[in-house]
C-alpha cells in the first residue's frame, strides 16, 4: 500500500432538527459573541427565521447576510469588518459553499489579523483560529469539512485558495430540513458538484487510500440512487438526508486526496464568468472523465462494477458505461449540456489562452492522473462548448 | 542522514543548482517569462533563497535573507528540498499533508513545475560535487 494521509478534524452531527443546537455547541467552544454568516434568500426563509430567533434567545449574534451566490473578497471584507467591530469571537456559517468559505476566510482575518490576501496559500496559517460552526443548506461542496476555501477576487478574475487544517470547522451540522426548500435546480447542481468530488478522488494520482476511496465510491453510491429523488421531491427527507451526507463523506475524501482536472477548468470558468460551480462541474465531468479515460479505465470499471452499472469484465466496456451513466444523469437533472447553456460567451483566442493558463496552473491540475498539456485543455473546453 | 549538514551546505548546492538552471537554455527563458519572484524558506538547516524573475530580463537568486518580498513563499525541509530535486517527492502528497508549505499565489509556483523538470537530472553531479558524501 502507498503512503497516504487522512485529516478529517471536523465533528459531524447529523439529524432532523440539529440546527437548533448551534449557539449552545459554538458557546461550548468559548465564544461569547457569534458572527452568523449567510445570505439574503435563507433569512428570508421562515425555518430560518424561526431558528435564528432561537439562538437568539440564549446568545449574543450579529448577523451579516451579503455573501453572494459565488463567494468574493468583497463580501470577506465586509463581514471581517463587521466582525472585528462587534468583536465577535466565534463564527456560525449558515448556507452553501460560498457562505462556508466565506466564513472560514473571515476567520483567518479575525483570528490573524491582516487582509485576506495576506493569507491566501497551503498550509502556512500559524495557529487555530476562533471556534467554528458550519451548517449546510446544499448538499454539494462539502465545505463544512474540507481544509480548503476558494474565494473569487473580482478585480483579478480568478479564484484564490485558501488552504490549512485549521481552517476546518470544529462542528458540522447536518440537519436535512434546511435542505427541504433548495429548488430543484440548485439541487442537481450541487448534487453533481458532490458527484464530481466522488469520481474525481477515486482516480487522483499518488493521494487516494482506502479511506479516501470508501468515502468517494459510498457517497457516490448514495448520490446515484437518491440525487434524483431529491430533485423531483424536495419534501423527500430520506433523499435529502442521503445527498446531505454523501456530500459531506465527499468532502471528507477529497480533503485528503484532491480533486483533479474537471475542478481545474471549472474554477478557470467560474473565475472569469461567475458560473455556478456545480453546474460548470456538471458540464465539465464527462469530458474529463473522457479525458481520463486511458489513465483510469480500470479504475472507472471499478467504479462501474460497485455501484452495478456493469457487470462487464472488459474494463473498456464497464469504464464506458460509466461515463455513459454519468452523462444519462447530468440528462435527468435537466443541468446544462455544455458551456454555452452556463451560459459561458464565444470565446476569442485571448479569452481561451488566458483561460488555458488559469486552468493548467490551478493546484487541482497536480492532482490529475493525466498531465494535460495547454493543447489538451483547449480541446476539452472545445468539446464542452 | 541529513543532505545537509550544514545552511552553508545547503546554500552553496542551491545556489550552483540555480546557477545552472539560469544557464540552461530551456529553463532560463522560461522561468524569466514567468516573471516569477518566489523565496524558499529551509528549516533543517535553516536558509533562505530567493529568485527574482519580476524584469524578465535577468534572474536574480539571492542566498540568505533579504527585506525583497516575493510574491510567493514556499517552505520545507531541508531533506525534502534535496528529494524534491533528485525527483523522488511525490508532490500531490506533500502539498496535501503539509510538508511543502505555500503563502501567495500556489498556482504561480504550481505552474513551474513542469519549466524546472529537467534540473532534477542536472542536481545529483551537482549536489555530489559540492557535498563530498555518498548519500544519493
Amino acid at each position: 500500500m502507498d503512503p497516504f494521509v487522512f485529516h478529517s478534524p471536523t465533528k459531524i452531527t447529523f439529524g432532523q432538527g440539529v440546527a437548533a443546537t448551534a449557539s449552545e455547541l459554538i458557546k461550548e467552544l468559548g465564544s461569547q459573541r457569534i458572527i452568523l454568516i449567510t445570505d439574503k434568500q435563507l433569512l428570508k426563509t421562515d425555518l430560518v427565521d424561526s431558528l435564528i430567533t432561537g439562538w437568539q434567545a440564549g446568545s449574543d449574534i450579529v448577523i451579516f447576510s451579503e455573501v453572494l451566490p459565488d463567494a468574493n473578497l468583497t463580501g470577506v471584507d465586509q463581514a471581517a469588518r463587521i466582525a472585528k467591530q462587534e468583536k465577535c469571537d466565534g463564527i456560525i456559517a449558515l448556507g452553501g459553499g460560498s457562505v462556508i468559505d466565506t466564513a472560514k476566510v473571515v476567520n483567518i482575518i479575525l483570528t490573524l489579523g491582516g487582509n485576506a490576501l495576506d493569507h491566501q496559500g497551503m498550509h502556512n496559517l500559524s495557529s487555530r483560529l476562533l471556534p467554528s460552526l458550519a451548517i449546510p443548506t446544499t448538499a454539494g461542496t462539502g465545505a463544512e469539512v474540507s481544509l480548503v476555501a476558494m474565494v473569487r477576487d473580482d478585480k483579478e478574475g480568478k479564484k484564490l485558495l485558501f488552504g490549512s487544517k485549521f481552517l476546518a470547522m470544529d462542528e458540522a451540522l447536518l440537519d436535512p430540513e434546511l435542505i427541504i426548500t433548495l429548488p430543484p435546480r440548485l439541487t442537481a447542481a450541487t448534487g453533481m458538484d458532490a458527484v464530481t468530488h466522488c469520481i474525481e478522488a477515486l482516480v487522483v494520482e499518488g493521494t487516494s487510500s482506502p479511506l479516501t476511496n470508501t468515502l468517494a465510491l459510498s457517497a457516490l453510491n448514495m448520490l446515484l440512487k437518491f440525487l434524483l429523488k431529491a430533485k423531483k421531491d424536495g419534501n423527500d427527507i430520506e433523499a435529502r438526508s442521503q445527498t446531505l451526507v454523501a456530500s459531506t463523506m465527499a468532502g471528507m475524501s477529497f480533503s485528503s486526496c484532491g480533486v483533479g482536472i474537471v475542478h481545474a477548468l471549472s474554477h478557470a470558468i467560474g473565475g472569469q464568468f461567475g458560473t455556478h460551480h456545480g453546474m460548470t462541474n456538471a458540464v465539465l465531468l464527462p469530458h474529463g472523465m473522457r479525458f481520463n479515460l486511458s489513465f483510469a479505465t480500470n479504475r472507472y470499471a471499478e467504479i462501474a462494477r460497485y455501484l452495478q452499472l456493469s457487470n462487464s469484465d472488459k474494463d473498456e466496456v464497464a469504464a464506458k458505461i460509466l461515463i455513459e451513466s454519468i452523462e444519462n444523469l447530468i440528462n435527468s437533472l435537466g443541468l446544462p449540456q455544455n458551456l454555452r447553456g452556463l451560459p459561458v460567451p464565444d470565446l476569442k483566442p485571448e479569452q481561451l489562452r488566458g483561460l488555458v493558463d488559469l486552468a493548467s496552473s490551478d493546484p487541482a491540475m497536480i492532482f490529475n492522473t493525466r498531465q494535460a498539456s495547454p493543447q489538451d485543455i483547449i480541446e476539452i473546453y472545445r468539446n464542452a462548448y | 542522514m541529513a543532505a545537509f549538514k550544514t545552511t552553508e551546505e545547503l546554500n552553496q548546492v542551491m545556489l550552483a543548482l540555480w546557477d545552472a538552471i539560469k544557464a540552461d537554455k530551456g529553463m532560463g527563458p522560461q522561468l524569466l517569462q514567468s516573471r516569477i519572484s518566489i523565496s524558499f524558506y529551509y528549516r533543517e538547516p535553516e536558509s533562505r533563497l530567493t529568485i527574482d524573475c519580476r524584469d524578465g530580463q535577468q534572474m536574480i537568486v539571492i542566498v540568505g535573507d533579504t527585506t525583497f518580498k516575493p510574491v510567493v513563499e514556499m517552505y520545507m525541509k531541508g531533506d525534502l528540498a534535496h528529494d524534491f530535486w533528485l525527483g523522488k517527492v511525490n508532490i500531490p502528497l506533500a502539498l496535501i499533508s503539509g510538508k511543502i508549505a505555500a503563502k501567495g499565489p500556489v498556482n504561480k509556483a504550481l505552474a513551474l513545475l513542469p519549466v524546472i523538470k529537467p534540473a532534477f537530472g542536472l542536481y545529483p553531479s551537482i549536489y555530489q560535487s559540492k557535498i563530498f558524501r555518498n548519500t544519493i
